[in-house]
């Protein structure tokens, strides 16, 4: 199995000396993200992300389908999620890595299991047909923080996509094309969002010897080979968190735990709000004089 | 990406490189390293076997070997201990295309590390080949116009780097915050393509920052 | 040479009708844990790819490898689950995560793996607090050392997310239709601290609601605490009764914790 380059000794050792002094390499705080960038595509639903040098693209599709016999009222929701050896030597195709599994799990946990998307209203015909909804995900290039980022990156691809406008007159289901009608959004109830903490032992404060647990935010892929464990905490921006995981590592103090929590709240509310004010600038770049409020007024039924 | 055509000789002389003065090396900042002979390089002992150290030197490549009586002053009782994951400074003494390359830290002809050998300590960065390539120029400011580190070492930081055409640079210091301006420095220069100008500015900005 | 291979079944206990704060005495959740090894790691891991892995001591101790089977018959609608179901793969690596950084695998080469076999055999809430309990007292059975016991145990919250009021009662220990209807998370500490070692939330639940499920699972986890210690005592005790091991032998390793 290929394996990530071990970081050397060297490296290993003035990271953690760096850290518990409070130094990052690039010079950030210890709680601070890097360049965070987010491009929509010129199709609805397509979303790049860009942090720092880690970059995620995702695609949303949408379909016709046939429900689940045992869930006729749902629609069906998707993501999936592939690491190329493109990104990291330690990916191969169709052996799914356990950075993988724990990725799709998350954010399945996150998005769809928080109730996000509306899967109800993608129903159209109960127990025969309802819409698909597709997320595919691509790491194009992995230097850490892949959850966080990729959590962002598929609210926003999903937020921002349109599907078909859909008809029902009598048995007949309709759907149109973008000509005919404008596409419509989907059904969003809260964009969830993913923040990991990255824990690097202890260092005693005082005199006292208290110790105090170290954490980081939004690690870069060294820093990541050298954590000792780590905390993804999933909130929306009311404060309603969806989802918890620290799979194991070294023991962390309880209290730290919630400090993180309370923190993540700040941070979560700040990466909603870049979400809010991108995808308005796509929507106002896209309705350049008007078009899109001529084209629903005609369309309002 | 950039492109750049440079013309011979700027490699570091020594016997192997006769034959290569009229060269014109066209090189680019992107791709993965492929080991020529003279080459310094930069690697890390991945593990090692009766004889030999084995030493990463890229990845997505095979490992390279560094005989364990290939050091200064190395005898069958004498040979230096390295574990995995220290650093080594090395030259390529054995690059052809279809087998592993082979490293070396002493001098054949004069049997002397002539500054290889393990790196301890200290902190390793990884920079664009073509910026390595820059910095291992005999006239690193004129030509291959690179002028941080003489910036840094003016401004009164004191610091030590190993350059290794791998695309990595070691930096070590007493201090460790001289490490992280140095490593910023060299690392922003590479990613933003600074000119010279530009480079002093950083450096005086990471300088005033550091104080 | 195996060290030791030892089975245990672990019932997590109680009938309900309980207080907020009992745990079960006699629950539905039945597991059982078999280790293995240490054996020499095998080359070719690769074939076993449906366990998780986890390096002790940073490397330098041996290896957990967690694997889970959840017999067909464990839940009421008897589905078959497949090896690679992410949802189990997950649990196995936060087993494996979990109890690496309790043993101490630094007593084995680096190059040992030891393999711990969980079996569900029936199922009713509380799985991965089941799963981490029966592993952590089977290893200590098995006598590969530990610093403390790794011990989990859920909580979680009346009344649903939607519904913010402050008046929420925590509840330890949920069963199957506790988990599906309310919010809740499990928690694992190292032995009676506090020290968080893995925690996993699956459901929305408010941030205030937060810190008093951790620390009504916390509570839990040292009362489990307490109940896998007496069960190593009895068991040492009954050892000693039957002549299996000298008196002071025992005294010796027991004045340790």
């Amino acid at each position: 199995m290929p394996r990530e380059a071990e970081p050397s000794q060297n490296e290993k050792d003035f990271i953690l000396k760096a850290v518990r002094e409070g130094h990052r390499l690039d010079g950030r705080a210890l709680d601070q993200f890097r360049q965070l960038d987010l491009k929509f595509g010129d199709q609805y639903g397509i979303a790049d992300v860009t942090l720092g040098k880690t970059r995620i693209l995702t695609k949303v599709t949408a379909e016709v389908t046939v429900p689940y016999t045992d869930r006729p009222f749902d629609g069906i929701f998707t993501i999936t999620t592939e690491l190329s050896p493109m990104a990291s030597p330690a990916f191969e195709v169709n052996r799914p890595t356990e950075t993988e599994v724990l990725l799709s799990r998350l954010l399945e946990k996150t998005v769809r299991r928080s109730n996000a998307l509306d899967t109800e209203s993608l129903c159209l015909v109960a127990g025969q047909k309802c819409w698909s909804i597709r997320v595919d995900l691509h790491v194009l290039s992995h230097d850490g923080n892949l959850i966080d980022a990729s959590c962002l990156a598929v609210v926003a691809a999903l937020r921002h996509f349109r599907k078909p406008d859909t008809s029902m007159e009598g048995d007949t289901l309709t759907v149109y094309t973008p000509a005919e009608r404008e596409p419509v959004p989907l059904s969003w109830l809260h964009s969830p969002f993913c923040i990991t903490f990255s824990f690097f032992g202890t260092i005693s404060i005082g005199e006292d010897g208290e110790e105090k647990d170290i954490w980081l935010l939004d690690t870069t892929l060294l820093e990541e080979q050298l954590r000792v464990s780590s905390c993804t905490i999933s909130m929306n921006k009311h404060g309603e968190i969806c989802q918890v995981a620290k799979p194991g590592g070294a023991p962390v103090e309880a209290v730290t735990v919630l400090q993180c929590s309370s923190l993540a709240l700040q941070k979560v509310k700040d990466l909603s709000d870049f979400v809010d004010q991108k995808l308005a600038e796509d929507s106002k770049h896209r309705n350049k004089g008007g078009l899109l409020a001529e084209l629903s007024a005609e369309n309002a039924r | 990406m950039f492109l750049r055509v440079i013309c011979s000789p700027q490699l570091p002389a020594s016997s192997s490189q006769i034959g290569r003065k009229n060269l014109i090396w066209v090189e680019s900042n992107g791709g993965r390293y492929i080991p020529a002979v003279g080459d310094l390089v930069i690697g890390t002992v991945h593990h090692s076997a009766a004889d030999f150290f084995y030493v990463t030197l890229s990845d997505y490549t095979s490992n390279a070997t560094l005989p364990q009586l290939a050091f200064e002053m190395a005898s069958k009782k004498n040979r230096p201990q390295l574990h995995s994951g220290d650093l080594v400074y090395a030259r390529v003494s054995l690059a052809n295309r279809h087998m592993d390359p082979e490293l070396e830290c002493v001098s054949p002809s004069t049997g002397k590390a002539e500054g290889l050998g393990p790196l301890s300590e200290g902190m390793l960065y990884s920079i664009s080949l073509g910026m390595a390539r820059r910095l291992l120029m005999r006239k690193s400011a004129e030509e291959g116009k690179v002028v941080v580190l003489d910036e840094l070492g003016s401004a009164g930081l004191a610091f030590e780097t190993a350059v290794g055409r791998n695309g990595k640079m070691w930096v070590n210091s007493k201090d460790m915050k001289t490490v992280l301006v140095v490593g910023r420095a060299v690392t922003e220069t590479d990613e933003k393509s600074l000119a010279v100008e530009q480079q002093k500015k950083l450096v005086r900005k990471l300088v005033k920052e550091m104080a | 040479m195996p060290l030791d291979t030892s089975t245990y079944n672990l019932a997590l206990l109680r009938v309900d009708g309980r207080r907020w704060n009992e745990l079960r005495q006699q629950g539905n959740t039945k597991i059982q844990c078999i280790i293995t090894g240490p054996n020499e790691r095998d080359a070719s891991k690769n074939t076993s790819s449906s366990a998780s892995t986890a390096p002790t001591a940073g490397g330098a101790g041996a290896t957990l490898a967690v694997s889970i089977m959840i017999a067909p018959f464990a839940t009421v609608d008897r589905k078959r689950r497949g090896r690679n179901d992410k949802r189990v793969q997950e649990m196995q690596t936060t087993i494996a995560c979990g109890l690496a950084a309790a043993v101490q695998g630094q007593a084995y080469g680096p190059r040992s793996t030891i393999h711990i076999a969980l079996n569900v055999l029936s199922q009713d809430g509380s799985l991965l607090a089941g799963l981490i309990n029966a592993a952590s007292l089977a290893l200590v059975d098995a006598g590969v050392p530990m610093t403390d016991y790794l011990v989990a145990c859920t909580a979680g919250s009346t009344s649903s997310y939607a519904a913010a009021d402050e008046a929420a009662d925590p509840l330890l220990d949920l069963n199957t239709q506790e988990e599906q209807e309310l919010p809740f998370l499990t928690l694992a500490t190292l032995g009676a601290t506090d020290k968080v070692v893995a925690m996993v939330c699956e459901s929305r639940v408010q941030l205030t609601r937060l810190e008093g499920m951790m620390a009504t699972a916390a509570d839990g986890c040292k009362a489990a605490r307490d109940f896998l210690d007496g069960v190593v005592r009895d068991k040492g005790e009954l050892m000693v009764q039957e002549g299996a091991i000298g008196r002071g032998e025992v005294v010796s390793s027991m004045d340790l914790d």
